[in-house]
Parts: structure tokens; sequence; C-alpha cells
């Protein structure tokens, strides 16, 4: 009886972890989006504004807006290789 | 291919008596850059030639004509222009009168047209009323009230407390007229207070309602008509003039180029001077046919002294194939006349990068029909060039879509025995890659991660150092040797000082020293060509070879969403009935979001690995651009 016990708590802690590892997976893309996406609003909107006033700020405007989303490509790949 | 045109500065100076067939020489060239004359003492701005002002009228005119007539054709056969400067003036006169006449008729019948609908709108409140208007007023002895009470309350009824002598009468809306004679005037109006009397204004037309209602009717009727032959005889006028008035107006705005171009020149009382820019190529053709218009009256002559490469205008020199990428660079910025231009790469680059990440044969044709429809139907060179940037893309995404068999997010291939939507076909295995996994054909980015992970990232590296040693080449030509081998062949040497460190971790070189040595020659290298700040950037190496890490995590978020509709219609779709339709309904809607999506994410992600990763190694960008005098003809031929 008690070896059986020990079985299913084996199995048990086999499947929390793999649970605890989709958490994990999960929150590295869930924050690294968050993070990129607090990064994004203020200089988006700056960029907005700025080549409205001058068209030619288009380009740079979205390669500064852009440059944020590295860290949610980071997240990203965190979480694969976690989930590997 | 590299590098933009090479540019040559020239001045003419002559006299002014040969200034126009100077002008009209320059114009058919469509080559020299002029660049506009700031006064001074000496020398003045040139007046424009006679008959300028004269154009500008007509031009006036034309395009106010053309706003009217709402002319927006957008490619007729082109007209002669000899033909039609000689029968300019007098169609221009006809035209003009006709159609201010129509404009002044269509006027006068919307001003009636709005009169008659104010009056109709008085006069309906009061229809079923037997009353003419003219009896409505002008009494000594009555008084009347016109008007409306309270829902449901009897005037009559009330009104039996005060008099009998009244007559009253009720319309169709509720609205009555009341006579009652002055001396119970007041108390009638405080019966009709309590009734929440509001008061309407009688029409100052004479005549019943009923009669004025269809009466004003038929006039409303007529009018509309009228305006409504007036808008076909425009529609008649506009189809018959348009294609002289774009053509005219295109003939106008080129003889108002021409004449007042002399305000950019620089003019003495008897000479003039002309300074720009011109392609070295074109300079010989410029000079021999300027002589020949002019009688070798104006001396033609290349500037040799050095000049700041911000002024030169930039013009692209780029093969015919790679043409709509300059698009691409404009976003960015132009570049600068002693720098390599990147168009090129971005021409292999960027459609590379956009079809690693799409990488489906369904999205890809849906893209690339959408594109080449785009491009037969939207002209203009913005269009243009962007319709022909994404057909390059989507022929890569194809090419792509069947290295990894994908079509709409479903593999066309079985793996691992799910069946593939390709009966019979199954994956083959080639070789072991990276991480315990297997490289197949069909490339499967799902179970291939961390083996693409690594081929992306040496992208990255190569992609990277192209841009170095273009930024290599460009420090050069600019600041010398030394200079270029500190601050862009530095970098190079950092990353084979990683590599080798790495190596040396993992154990391929026996010992880490060799890497940690040509580590610190490179941060030293650095630290004397850019100063300290270095330092700080050295992770940059780091983030910016992992960032092209997104060729794949871009790639699969797209099979996520595609995988994720198809599960959910192939769920519905299970469920038969009438729920083969919603899965329909979701196939469609999710897929064509995704294909929205398909534009936007590779798009915005491959334009960024150019614009951050790329770029920032080497290009400056910011030249001027190069705008000859001429003009583009469109509707007219010489």
């Amino acid at each position: 009886m008690t070896i059986d016990i020990a079985a299913a708590s084996i199995e048990q802690l086999a499947a929390n972890q793999t649970g605890l590892i989709a958490i994990g997976a999960g929150l590295a893309v869930g924050l690294a989006g968050l993070g990129s996406g607090l990064a994004e609003k203020d200089i988006g909107s700056a960029a907005v504004g700025a080549f409205t006033e001058k068209e030619e700020l288009f380009g740079k405007g979205l390669i500064m807006t852009v440059i944020p989303e590295t860290i949610v490509i980071f997240g990203f790949v965190i979480a694969i290789m976690m989930l590997l | 291919m590299l590098k933009p045109k090479q540019m040559s500065k020239v001045l003419l100076t002559g006299h002014k008596d040969v200034l126009e067939p100077t002008i009209e020489t320059l114009h058919d060239l469509h080559a020299l850059h002029i660049e506009e004359y700031a006064e001074d003492d000496y020398f003045h701005i040139g007046t424009p030639l006679p008959g300028a002002e004269n154009d500008s009228k007509k031009l006036l005119k034309l395009r106010s004509i053309a706003s009217f007539l709402g002319i927006k054709k957008p490619y007729p056969k082109p007209i002669n222009a000899r033909q039609l400067s000689s029968e300019l003036e007098g169609k221009l006169e006809t035209l003009g009168s006709v159609v201010s006449g129509k404009l002044g008729r269509k006027s006068q019948i919307e001003a009636d047209l709005k009169d008659v609908q104010t009056g109709m709108h008085e006069v309906e409140a009061f229809s079923g009323i037997p009353v003419n208007f003219d009896l409505c007023g002008g009494y000594e002895t009555l008084h009347v009230f016109a008007g409306t009470v309270k829902k449901g309350m009897d005037v009559r009824a009330g009104l039996k407390g005060i008099t009998d002598e009244y007559q009253f009468f009720a319309g169709n809306t509720g609205v009555f007229i009341l006579f009652v004679p002055v001396k119970h005037r007041e108390q009638v109006t405080d019966l009709l207070a309590e009734y929440e009397f509001g008061e309407v204004k009688i029409p100052a037309i004479p005549g019943t309602p009923d009669d004025l209602i269809s009466e004003l009717k038929n006039r409303q009727d007529s009018l509309t008509k009228d305006l409504e032959s007036l808008s076909s005889e425009i529609d008649s006028v506009k189809a018959e003039y348009e294609d002289f008035i774009l053509a005219s107006e295109e003939l106008l705005s080129i003889e108002t180029q021409k004449k007042e171009t002399p305000l950019v020149f620089a003019t003495s009382e008897h000479t003039f001077v002309i300074d720009g820019w011109i392609p070295a190529d074109e300079f010989e053709t410029m000079r021999s046919r300027v002589e020949e218009a002019t009688s070798n009256r104006v001396y033609v002559m290349i500037v040799e002294e050095p000049v700041d490469e911000a002024n030169v205008p930039i013009e692209y020199d780029n093969p015919k194939i790679v043409k709509p990428m300059e698009a691409v660079m404009n976003l960015y910025a132009r570049p600068r006349y002693h720098e390599i231009d990147p168009t090129t790469f971005v021409f292999i680059a960027f459609p590379l990068f956009y079809g690693m990440i799409l990488g489906d044969i369904g999205y890809g044709l849906i893209l690339l029909g959408i594109s080449l429809y785009g491009r037969s139907k939207l002209h203009g060179e913005g269009w243009n060039s962007l319709f022909t940037v994404l057909i390059y893309c989507n022929i890569v995404t194809l090419f792509f879509g069947i290295l990894y068999a994908e079509f709409l997010g479903f593999p066309l291939a079985g793996l691992h025995g799910h069946p593939g939507l390709i009966p019979g076909w199954d994956t083959i295995p080639l070789f072991a890659g990276l991480g315990g996994e297997m490289v197949t054909y069909p490339i499967h980015r799902t179970h291939l991660v961390t083996t693409l992970l690594v081929v992306t990232l040496l992208i990255g590296v190569i992609h990277i150092n192209v841009g170095l040693i273009a930024g290599f080449r460009n420090v050069l030509a600019k600041h010398g040797m030394k200079a270029a081998v500190l601050e862009k062949a530095a970098w190079i040497v950092l990353q084979v000082g990683i590599f080798l460190l790495l190596f040396g971790m993992m154990g391929f070189v026996p010992s880490m020293l060799p890497g940690a040595v040509i580590f610190v020659l490179a941060v030293i290298m650095l630290v004397a060509g850019e100063g300290g700040t270095a330092i700080i950037e050295i992770p940059s190496v780091l983030s910016n070879v992992l960032s092209y890490s997104r060729l794949l995590a871009v790639g699969l978020s797209s099979i996520g969403i595609a995988s994720a509709v198809n599960i959910m219609s192939g769920m519905m779709f299970e469920s038969g009935g009438l729920f083969i339709v919603v899965a329909a309904l979701i196939f469609i809607l999710g897929h064509a979001l995704n294909t929205a999506l398909s534009i936007i994410a590779p798009g915005l992600h491959a334009l960024r690995l150019q614009y951050v990763e790329f770029f920032t190694k080497f290009y400056e960008g910011g030249g001027r651009i190069y705008n000859p005098f001429g003009y583009k003809r469109i509707y007219t031929e010489d």
C-alpha cells in the first residue's frame, strides 16, 4: 500500500513539474511582452508625434518603436527552451 | 550599384538673350538639379520670362474648372503638345464660358430648391386645414391662434365655458387655427396656456395649405429634374473636355515651371549664371545640347573645387529589378554621397527574412495574388514599389513554404504517424541536427526549434558582419585605415574572440586562453577607437545576434494562430449539421485575419532587422533628394 502511494506521488510530482514549467514559460512570454509594451507605448506615441510634424522621420520613428520588441522575442526563446 | 550615381557640379554662364533656349534645352534634358541662388550684392535672382503671369492665371482657371467638373481620369492617351498649345487659348475660353454658365445655373437651382423645401416645411404643419392663409390675419375684431396643445386636450370643450362665438379648424398634424373675438382674447389665452399651447407661425403665403403643398411639391419636382438634367449636361461637358483639361493642365504646368525658373538663377544686368548638379555621365550631352541650342553663347563648365558631401543631391544607381527596394530605403533615409548604397543588400535580405518567417504556401499564394492584382489596378510610383516588394517577398515565401511544406498552417507531409494534408507523403529524415533533433525534409519548424534557432543566429552573425564590412569600407573612405580598423574591424575581432571563448567552453578548442586574449585585444581596440562608451556597447553584439531568433519565433507564432484556427474549425466541422457553416466561417475569418497579420508581422520584423541590426553597423543616410529640372509628361507628348 505504501509503495503505491509513493509511486502515485512520484507521478504527481512529475505532472506538477510539467505544469510548473508551462507556467514558467507562460510567465516568460507574458512578462516580457508586458515589458515590451510598456517601453513601446512611450516611444510609439512620441514617434507618432514626431512624424506627423516631419514625415521623413517615419523610418527612424519605426525603428525606435520596435527596439524594445526584442525583449519579447527573448522571452519567447526562453519559453521555448524551457518547454523543450 | 553599391554607390549612388556620380555627380558633377556644373556652372552655366551666358547672355540673357539666350536664357530662353537654355531653359528649354535643360527642361527637355530633365537631368540638371538646379541649386537655388541666394541673393547677394552684385547678382540678383532673375525675373520670370514674359507670359508667366498669364500662364499661371490660365492654370488657376483650369484647375478651378477641373475641380468643379470633378476630373480625375488616371491615364488617358497622350495628346500632341504642339497642337494643344495652339488651340489652348480658344478652347479654354469656350470651356470657361460654358462652365461658368452652368455653375451659375447650378447654384441658382440649388438656392431655389432650398427655399421650396423651407416653405414646404412651414406649410406642411397646416395640412388638412381648409382655410386660406390670407384670411388668417389683419382683423380688428378677431384674434387668431395657431398652434398645438397637449395631446388629448379638447380645446372646444374648454371654450364652451367662455364663448360660443368662435371658429375652430384642426388639421391632420394636430395643428389648429382658432378665431375668437378680441374681447375674449385674454381668457382664451389663459385657457390655452393650461393646455400647454405651442404657437406655430402662419406662413405669409396666400392659398389653402393643401393647394400650397401640392403646388410646392410640383415645383420641387421640376427643380430636381432641372438639377438632374444640368448635372447630366455637366457630365457631358466633362466627358468632352476631360482629356483637354488634363493635358492642358500639364502643358501649362510645364510652361509656368519653365518661365518661372529664372527666379532661382543668379543674374546681373546682362548675364545669367545657373548653378547645379548633373549625373557625371550626362554632362557631355548637356554641354553639347546647350551649346548647340545657343550657338555656343553659353559657357558650360564643371566646378572642380571640393564640396561638402552633404550638399550633393543623391540619385540611386540600381538595376531595374532592385529599384522597388529604394522605397524601403527612402523610408529610412537616402544614402550620403560617399556611402555604400545598401539597396542591393536589402533587396536580398528583406525578402529572404520575410519568406523565412512566413514560409507558408497558402498565405504566399494569397498574398502573391493580392499584390499582383494590386499592382495591375493601382498606379503611381509608391503603390508600384510597395506591391513589387510584396511580390518579391511572397515568391521567397513560396520557396520556404515548399521547404517547410506548410499550407495555411496545415503540414502537407505526415510525421510520426500523424498524416499530413497530402496522403502518402511522409517526412524523410535526413541527418541529425542539434539537441537530439532530426533534420528532415520537409522541415517541420515546430519539431526543429533548437537547430533552427542556431541557424537563425548564424544568419544574424553573417548579416551583421556584412554590415560591419560595409562600415569598414565607409570609414576607410572617410577617415582612413586606422579609424576603420579601430571602429569597425575591432567588432569583427571581438566576435572571433567570443566564438573562440565559446568553443573553448564547449571543448572544441583545448584552451579558452586564445579566445580571452583576442577578446581583450578587441576591447582595447574599441576603447582606442570609440572611447570608453564602447564598453557599454559590447553586450549589444549579443543582443543584436539574439534578435535574429525572431526569424524563427515570429514564424512559430504565425503557425500557432493558423493551427488554432484549423483546430477550432475542425472541431466545429465534426459536430456536423449547422456547425459546418460555422466551421467555414471560422476558417475564412481566421485565415483572413492571419493573412493580414502575415503582411504586418513578417514585414515589420524583416524591416526592423535591416534598419536596427544591419544599418546601425555602417549606414548614416540623410542625403538630399535629386530633383532634376524638367517634367515627367503623362497627358501630353512632344
